[in-house]
C-alpha cells in the first residue's frame, strides 16, 4: 500500500450552496455542488458518513449526508440551528460559497446489508443519516429485501422529511416499502402516536433476515435493543449511528473519546457507525 | 545495533556539532525546581541530570498554539500555513518520553496523517539519554523505561561518558560525519553498563508490569477513589497539558476586525476543562469534574497497539505538576488492589 498522502487529511473543497428548503421551524435542507469539476467527478461518500463544513470566519461543524450517495456531484445536508456557526449557516442564500472536507467516518457497512430486509428506525436529527441510507436502498432497489422506515419527533410538524416520505407513499407500497411517521408527544398531531419501538409491529421485514439501522437518542437505543433482540433480530446486523462533539472528524483532536481502557475509542474515525457488539462491550457509548 | 562510545571530554564539542546542523534543544534548569526543554544557545547549559521537564517533548511536533491556515472571506479562499521543514535536534529525551514521541506518531501519522506534525517530526533528530527513576516515575510497570526505537542515537550514562546506541540511518550518519569524538566500547564500558541498568531498574519503587491494569480499572468503574480524588481536582489541566502523550486541540477561527480574512489557529485542549465535551445546547458528553477525572484515567491506560503499552507511559508529570497533589501512580495502585507491584 502506498503511503497516503498528508495533503488530503484536512483538504478542503469550495462548495456552491444551490438551493435552500425549509424542512421544520429549526431546519434547513442545503443542497451543495462542488465548484471545481473535477471534484464534482471524484467525490464519493457512503451513507452513515459526514462532512466537516466550513464558514472561514465563524467555525466548522460536522454535519451528516442525508442525499444520494448515487447523486454525483452534489450532496445535501440538513442542518438545524442549533449555536453559533449552524446559526450562520442558516443565514447563507444560493450561490453563496462555503469549504467542505471530508467524507468522513466509517459510514454504514451496505455491503453488509444486501439481500436482507432493511429496518430504519429514526428520532429527530437522525433522520438526516438514515435518509442516505433509505435512498441509497431506493437507488438500489434490487439489493434489498422488504424495507421499513419508523420516522419519529416529539411533535408532529418535527417529523424531517415528512412531506417527502408522504409523497412516497403509494410508490413504497407497490415496492414492498412500509413509512411510518410517529409524533411522541403530540395530542394535536392526527397521525400514529407513540415512540419507534411501540411500532414494531407494523413492520413488513423479518427479524431473521434483517439489517437494522437506527439513529436517535441514546435512551432510544435502549428500548430498541431490548425489543428487537426479544423479537429475533439478529445482533450482528444492528447498527447505530452516535453523535460525539467533533472537531477535527480524523481521529486527532480527541474531542469524539469515547469508552473505557480496555476499548478506547474516536467517534469519527472508529465510528460513528457501530454494531450492537460494540455496543455491549464498550461502557459508555449510549 | 552498533554500540560506540562519546567520551566524557568530547560532549561538549558533540552538542556544539549537532547544533551546527540546525536547532538545537534539550534540558535546562529554569527555576529552582524545575527543568524545560529549550534551545541551547551556550552548550553548556545543558543539564544531564534532570528528572523530568515542564513540558514534554512532543511540543516541538505539535505545539501550544499553531496557525492551520489563513483564509480570505470573500473568495473563500484559504492558505496553508504548513512548517518550514527546518532541522530540530532534540537531545537528552528520556526513554519514557521517546515512548510518548511514538505513541503520538501512531495517532497523528496513521492512515489519516496530520501534516503539520509529520513534516516537523520527518525533520526531528531524537538523541535519547539514560536517567535514574525518582519517587514519582513508573516507566518499569509500563515497559517504557527501556527503548528499542524511536531515537537516532540513545546515550547511556558510563562513569567517563557515554555507551551510545545507534537507532537509525540518521544516527549512524551523526557517527560517521563526526568520527573524532567517538570510539569504540571496551569490555569494560559493557560492564559499567550493566552495572547502571541494574542500580537502575532497583531504585524503582514500583516492579513488575501493569499489562492488566486497563482490566482492573474497568472492572472497577464505581471504584470510590474517582469521587473522593476528583473532589480534590482544580480542573486546572496541568495533567494533560504535561503529559508526553495528550493530544486533545481546539479550533477557532480568527478573523480580522473588517472580516475580510483572519486565521484558523489550534490550540491544546485538555479532557479536564468542562468545555471539552459540551455540544450546542448545553449538553455535556462529561457534566462533571468526576466525569472527566475519570476519563483520563481511562483513556491513559488504554491500549496503544504500535507500542504495545499504555498510552500513559508512567512519567510522572502529572503527579509531579500537579497543584492539588493528586497522585495518580498511587491512585492506580489503590484500584488495582494487591499485587500492584509497589
Ligand atoms: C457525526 C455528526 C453528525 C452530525 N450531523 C448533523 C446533521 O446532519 N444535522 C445537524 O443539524 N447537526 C448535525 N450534527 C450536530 C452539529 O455538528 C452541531 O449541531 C453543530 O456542531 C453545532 O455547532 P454551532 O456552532 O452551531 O453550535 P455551538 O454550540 O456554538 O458550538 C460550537 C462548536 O462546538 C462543537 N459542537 C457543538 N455542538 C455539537 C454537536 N452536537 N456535535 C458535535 N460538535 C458540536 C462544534 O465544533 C461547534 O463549532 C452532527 C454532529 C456530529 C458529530
Ligand atoms: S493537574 Fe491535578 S488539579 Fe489540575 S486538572 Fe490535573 S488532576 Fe486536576
Ligand atoms: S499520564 Fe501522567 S505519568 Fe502517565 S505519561 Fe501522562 S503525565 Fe506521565
Ligand atoms: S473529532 Fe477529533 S478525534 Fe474525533
Amino acid at each position: 500500500m502506498s503511503k497516503p498522502d498528508p495533503m488530503k487529511t484536512y483538504e478542503t473543497h469550495k462548495c456552491r450552496l444551490l438551493r435552500v428548503y425549509g424542512l421544520t421551524e429549526y431546519e434547513k435542507l442545503f443542497l451543495f455542488r462542488f465548484d471545481d469539476p473535477e471534484i464534482a467527478q471524484s467525490w464519493r461518500f457512503m451513507p452513515g458518513q459526514f462532512v466537516e463544513l466550513s464558514l472561514l470566519g465563524h467555525g466548522e461543524v460536522p454535519i451528516s449526508i442525508c442525499s444520494s450517495a448515487r447523486r454525483m456531484g452534489f450532496f445535501e445536508l440538513c442542518i438545524r440551528k442549533a449555536g453559533r456557526v449552524t446559526s450562520e449557516i442558516h443565514k447563507l442564500k444560493p450561490g453563496d460559497m462555503v469549504r467542505i472536507r471530508g467524507p468522513y467516518g466509517n459510514g454504514f457497512p451496505m455491503d453488509r446489508f444486501y439481500d436482507r430486509d432493511l429496518l430504519l428506525v429514526a428520532a429527530g436529527l437522525g433522520m438526516a443519516p438514515l435518509r442516505s441510507v433509505f435512498l441509497y436502498a431506493l437507488d438500489n432497489r434490487w439489493l434489498f429485501g422488504n424495507i421499513t422506515i419508523i420516522n419519529s419527533s416529539k411533535l408532529g410538524k418535527e417529523l424531517l422529511f415528512a412531506k417527502e416520505l408522504k409523497a412516497m407513499k403509494d410508490i413504497a407500497t407497490a415496492e414492498n416499502i412500509e413509512i411510518i411517521q410517529t409524533a411522541t408527544r403530540d395530542p394535536d398531531w392526527g397521525g400514529l402516536t407513540g415512540r419507534a419501538p411501540t411500532h414494531l409491529d407494523k413492520v413488513n421485514v423479518d427479524p431473521k433476515k434483517c439489517t437494522a439501522a437506527l439513529c436517535g437518542p441514546p435512551r432510544m437505543y435502549k428500548s430498541m435493543f431490548e425489543q428487537m433482540i426479544a423479537l429475533g433480530y439478529d445482533p450482528r446486523y444492528i447498527f447505530v449511528n452516535l453523535e460525539r462533539r467533533m472537531k477535527c472528524g480524523v481521529g486527532k483532536c480527541g474531542h469524539c473519546n469515547i469508552g473505557t481502557a480496555t476499548s478506547w475509542k474516536y467517534t469519527c474515525k472508529d465510528g460513528p457507525v457501530f454494531d450492537y457488539y460494540d455496543i455491549i462491550s464498550i461502557p459508555g457509548l449510549i | 545495533m552498533r554500540y560506540v562510545k562519546l567520551p566524557k571530554e568530547k560532549v561538549c564539542e558533540f552538542l556544539e556539532r549537532l547544533k551546527s546542523m540546525g536547532t538545537l534543544y534539550g534540558p535546562k534548569k529554569i527555576s529552582e525546581k524545575f527543568y524545560d526543554f529549550r534551545e541551547i544557545g551556550d552548550v553548556k547549559e545543558v543539564e544531564f541530570e534532570y528528572n523530568r521537564t515542564i513540558t514534554p517533548p512532543r511540543k516541538f511536533f505539535f505545539p501550544e498554539r499553531e496557525t492551520v491556515f489563513t483564509f480570505d472571506t470573500a473568495n473563500v479562499e484559504i492558505h496553508e500555513t504548513l512548517p518550514t521543514g527546518n532541522r530540530i535536534i532534540i537531545f537528552g529525551v528520556h526513554a519514557c518520553d521517546i515512548v510518548g514521541l511514538r505513541i503520538m506518531d501512531s495517532r497523528f501519522i496513521d492512515d489519516l496523517p496530520d501534516p503539520y506534525y509529520q513534516i516537523r517530526r520527518e525533520n526531528g533528530i531524537i538523541i535519547g539519554l539514560s536517567c535514574l527513576p525518582d519517587e514519582y516515575c513508573f516507566c518499569s510497570v509500563r515497559r517504557t523505561d527501556f527503548v528499542d526505537a524511536g531515537f537516532d542515537l540513545f546515550l547511556h550514562l558510563l562513569p567517563d561518558g557515554y555507551l551510545v546506541r545507534v537507532g537509525t540511518v540518521t544516527g549512524h550518519k551523526l557517527i560517521e560525519n563526526s568520527p573524532e569524538y567517538f570510539e569504540e566500547i571496551s569490555s569494560e564500558d559493557k560492564d559499567n553498563f550493566a552495572k547502571f541498568e541494574t542500580k537502575r531498574r532497583s531504585m524503582f519503587t514500583v516492579q513488575g508490569n501493569w499489562d492488566d491494569m486497563r482490566y482492573r480499572l474497568e472492572l472497577h468503574l464505581d471504584h470510590p477513589m474517582y469521587m473522593r480524588e476528583s473532589d480534590k481536582c482544580l480542573g486546572c489541566g496541568n495533567c494533560t497539558l504535561t503529559c508526553p502523550t495528550c493530544r486533545c486541540y481546539e479550533v477557532k477561527d480568527l478573523p480580522t476586525l473588517d472580516g475580510a480574512g483572519g486565521e484558523r489557529v489550534r490550540f491544546w485542549d485538555s479532557c479536564q476543562f468542562r468545555s471539552h465535551g459540551l455540544v450546542a445546547g448545553g449538553h455535556n458528553f462529561r457534566p462533571t469534574k468526576k466525569d472527566r477525572f475519570l476519563n483520563r484515567y481511562q483513556c491513559k491506560n488504554a491500549y496503544c497497539e504500535t507500542t504495545t503499552t499504555a498510552y500513559c507511559v508512567g512519567c510522572g508529570r502529572c503527579t509531579y505538576f500537579c497543584p492539588a497533589d493528586i497522585q495518580f501512580k498511587e491512585n492506580l495502585l489503590e484500584v488495582y488492589g494487591p499485587g500492584g507491584g509497589a
